[in-house]
């Protein structure tokens, strides 16, 4: 397609070309915790060019298992995650927009987390990285936003994870962002969400060889426990439907690459499902591109969030936001339902917000953000909701 | 889809009309929440031409996404689950435009407007038309006509209202009828001889006595 179309809709196909990820150091930062935690180094990339009055930056917030790899195509030939929404002519258009995504806090792909070194022991923190906040997070993200020379984001979009980040600037930096899209989230996790997280991260303290490690970083061994994790929180993303559709009762003998799969050593079952085959397949990518100790900092993160806690009620919470708000919800998401989005609507519309709320009647769970089936709903709504922001200079 | 979709040959389906009579009721400047504001067409005028801030309520995906295209504010809601969200007096108008006879619960919705709005304008098809009435006298079936296109057995317009019915409905919630338009043969008029029984639709700016 030629540069500047505009694409109905689109599967990941890497179309912003090649990006490599940029670094931005710090000397730190005071956690909400009031722990200094520094050197601050803060991953990130950016796609597009921004304006010459610095009004077109918007700020994409990852999900937990995110990176700054958002769009374009990285040097191991890899599609950013979300490259589907982020591009020239996408429903992030990166004609228009100066798109940039960072890494988060605790995170394991280039920011500071526990794989980071401890300038007072000269290790890896490991398990002794500080405990941090959804807040912290932010707060990072504002350095990185302020250090780029950007006063006020036109948006920032996130889902999941990101999606508590947002609301988050919007409730805690109010005059740096225009809008927000807050995708899938939630103003408070549900003890349902804190109890998967907590099952996941036993599965994590269950290896052990991480437990005679701690505080180290050393090479993974025999222990299983991020795969586990990882497998818990996938069946959370999926919906009944999705996995009726794709996995069904069906044996499978392959895996998702089409190799033949086997569960080797560990293998006690002669017969294996396809559902099976695909937790597996997700558990073992994930071991080998993340970090337990992330896992447990940025789930620990998650389930700490609750707005309602902070300001005594959601009310109080949103009354100082000043940026007009998109709240998504999908009907098939049983991790952070509809029922969850709507008091964060509730209390916006009691303080008379700008706040449009949008519930997606899309099969595909959590993830329906990700996945490329539900790209044509959410191109139409987060282009044309963007567009409807004005620059300040022509409020 | 409903069986025996007719072409809507009235301007009030073409909205012109209908949205002219409802945007002449509206000051400039104003906010409007239109329920069932369908994909946004009557607050990108209000917009567009009244400087009206707008919020739409509407169910349909597809017409949601299309009112967010559009640059209008918009909640995915069921009217018939009323308005909780909305604070009291939070909206200068609350419209509901074709969309009452739709209504599960319309007693509801519309104590909700009354509370909502300042001033709330409804417009319906009147059922009390002179027409239908022989049409039902002189066939006995359930009248099929340009305002009630659809037949019985599968139409979104479960409730057959008229006029009169409309005035002791209001009178009923406590509400005031603070101006009535008659579209009669598909131009409105706010002073009608035997409206009731010529008017094609009813249109009402009521507010909470």
């Amino acid at each position: 397609m030629t540069k500047g179309a505009i694409q109905e809709y689109a599967d990941s196909d890497g179309l912003y070309g090649r990006v490599t990820t940029q670094y931005a150091d710090f000397d730190g930062i005071t956690l909400e915790s009031g722990y200094f935690l520094g050197p601050l180094t803060v991953a990130f990339e950016t796609y597009g060019t921004l304006s010459p009055n610095r009004d077109n930056a918007v700020l994409i917030l990852h999900a937990l298992s995110g990176d700054a790899h958002a769009a374009g195509i990285d040097q191991h030939g890899r599609h950013g995650w979300w490259d589907a929404m982020i591009g020239p002519g996408k429903g992030i258009d990166t004609d228009r927009y100066f798109v940039i995504c960072s890494n988060c806090l605790g995170g394991c792909k280039g920011t500071t987390g526990p794989r980071s070194t401890n300038p007072e022991t000269g290790k890896p923190y490991g398990r002794s990285f500080p405990r941090i906040t959804i807040g912290d997070m932010v707060n990072v993200q504002a350095m990185l936003v302020k250090h780029l020379g950007i006063e006020c984001l036109h948006s920032v979009v996130g889902g999941s994870m990101g999606g508590m980040q947002a609301l988050e600037w919007a409730v805690s930096h109010p005059s740096a962002i225009r809008s927000a899209i807050v995708i899938a989230a939630t103003a408070r996790l549900s003890p349902q969400g804190i109890a998967f997280n907590w099952v996941g991260r036993n599965a994590i303290y269950s290896d052990p060889v991480n437990r005679e490690t701690e505080g180290e970083n050393q090479a993974k061994g025999p222990g299983r426990g991020l795969a586990v994790a990882r497998m818990i929180g996938h069946i959370t993303y999926l919906s009944q439907h999705t996995m009726e559709g794709k996995f069904g009762r069906k044996l499978a003998l392959t895996d998702m690459n089409g190799n033949r799969y086997s569960l080797g050593e560990n293998g006690k079952e002669g017969v294996e499902f396809e559902v099976e085959s695909y937790l597996e397949h997700q558990g073992n990518t994930f071991m080998q591109r993340f970090d337990e100790d992330s896992y447990i900092v940025i789930t620990k993160a998650i389930d700490l969030f609750d707005l309602e806690a902070i300001y005594g009620d959601l009310r109080k919470a949103f009354a100082n936001v000043s940026a007009r708000l998109m709240i998504l919800s999908f009907s098939s998401d049983w991790l952070y339902p509809t029922e969850m989005s709507l008091p964060i609507v509730r209390a916006l519309q009691a303080e008379k917000k700008d706040v449009s709320f949008v519930e997606l009647d899309l099969p595909y769970g959590h993830d329906s953000f990700l996945v490329n089936a539900g790209m044509p709903y959410l191109t139409r709504i987060i282009r044309g909701f963007l567009n409807g922001v004005r620059p300040a200079t022509t409020e | 889809m409903y069986a025996q979709q007719q072409p809507n040959k009235t301007p009030f389906h073409e909205f012109q009309v209908g949205f002219n009579i409802i945007a002449d009721l509206i000051t400039p400047g104003t906010r409007v929440l239109d329920l069932g504001c369908g994909s946004g067409t009557l607050l990108q005028k209000l917009r567009d031409e009244k400087d009206v801030e707008g919020c739409g309520v509407e169910l349909d995906q597809e017409k949601v996404i299309r009112c967010i295209e559009r640059g209008i504010r918009i909640m995915t809601l069921d009217l018939d689950e009323g308005l909780g969200g909305f604070p009291d007096l939070s909206y200068e108008y609350v419209v509901l435009s074709r969309t009452l006879q739709q209504l599960m619960n319309p007693e509801r919705v519309v104590r909700e407007m009354l509370r909502v709005g300042s001033k709330s304008i409804i417009t319906f098809p009147n059922f009390g038309h002179w027409k239908m009435a022989l049409r039902y006298l002189i066939t006995g079936r359930t009248p099929v006509s340009e305002t009630h296109p659809h037949p019985w057995y599968n139409t979104p317009d479960i409730h057959r209202l008229t006029i009169s019915d409309f005035r002791i409905f209001i009178r009923k919630l406590g509400g005031k009828i603070e101006k009535e338009i008659f579209i009669i043969k598909s131009s409105g008029v706010s002073d009608a001889f035997w409206a009731n029984r010529r008017a094609e639709w009813g249109c009402f700016l009521i507010s909470a006595a």
